[in-house]
């Protein structure tokens, strides 16, 4: 038991190995999801279950759609300038 | 003399419920009975400073060379005043994109902290305005 605890306290001391990449964009997701949660959590009058995923999951597509297309402005804007 | 007491005892309840939301992300909420909201708030915000704290170590929490995110940090919890001390007593190095992730996760998560703080101190108030109003 105590060696369990061990083994999982000393993960929080060793950083992760993330690289410069496109793909370490992604770690924005789960991150996305946190805050259209406790968003919600904070705004809806009542919490049912369903309503409160529903909410939730129209809040986190609306971020995720808005940074892809302001990604895809800048990209764009950057391309103009550098042809 | 009875309604400047219990405006007293008003305001004695909100700081109550604000600093029970800082020492516990959702406690707040679980004083004034919004049980599902406290859950919630407390497994997502709990999360993802954890995940900052995985994917980063606990050496994202410096609270003398990267002060501005440590202010963010602390919103969490005064636990984080004990990390950052641990943090800085031994060493705890972290660089590049995993220092950035870890303290954009951890700030994070205290930033909505402070919205579950001051959501919680609003929905303690309307707790007290709501019965007075119906009794009209």
């Amino acid at each position: 038991m105590m060696i369990t605890v061990s083994f999982i306290l000393a993960s929080f001391t060793i950083p992760e190995q993330i690289g410069t990449t496109p793909q370490s964009m992604l770690w924005l997701l789960p991150l996305v999801a946190s805050i259209s949660i406790v968003y919600k959590a904070t705004k809806l009058p009542e919490i049912n279950f369903g309503n409160f995923i529903k909410e939730a999951a129209v809040l986190f597509g609306s971020i995720v759609i808005f940074m892809l297309v302001t990604a895809l402005i800048l990209y764009a804007i950057a391309w103009f300038v550098l042809e | 003399m009875t309604g400047r007491r219990s405006k007293e005892n008003h305001t004695i309840f909100l700081l109550t419920v604000g600093l029970l939301a800082w020492l516990i992300p959702g406690a707040g909420h679980l004083m004034i009975k919004e049980y599902r909201r406290a859950f919630i708030i407390c497994v997502t915000i709990i999360l993802t400073f954890c995940i900052g704290l995985y994917v980063g170590s606990i050496g994202v929490i410096n609270p003398v060379g990267a002060k501005p995110w440590y202010i963010a940090q602390i919103l969490n919890s005064p636990v984080v005043a004990a990390i950052g001390y641990q943090a800085k007593a031994g060493d705890y190095f972290v660089f590049g994109r995993p220092n950035e992730v870890g303290q954009i996760y951890t700030s994070i998560a205290g930033l909505l902290n402070l919205l579950c703080i001051v959501n919680a101190i609003y929905l303690a108030h309307l707790c007290k305005i709501e019965p007075a109003g119906d009794s009209k």
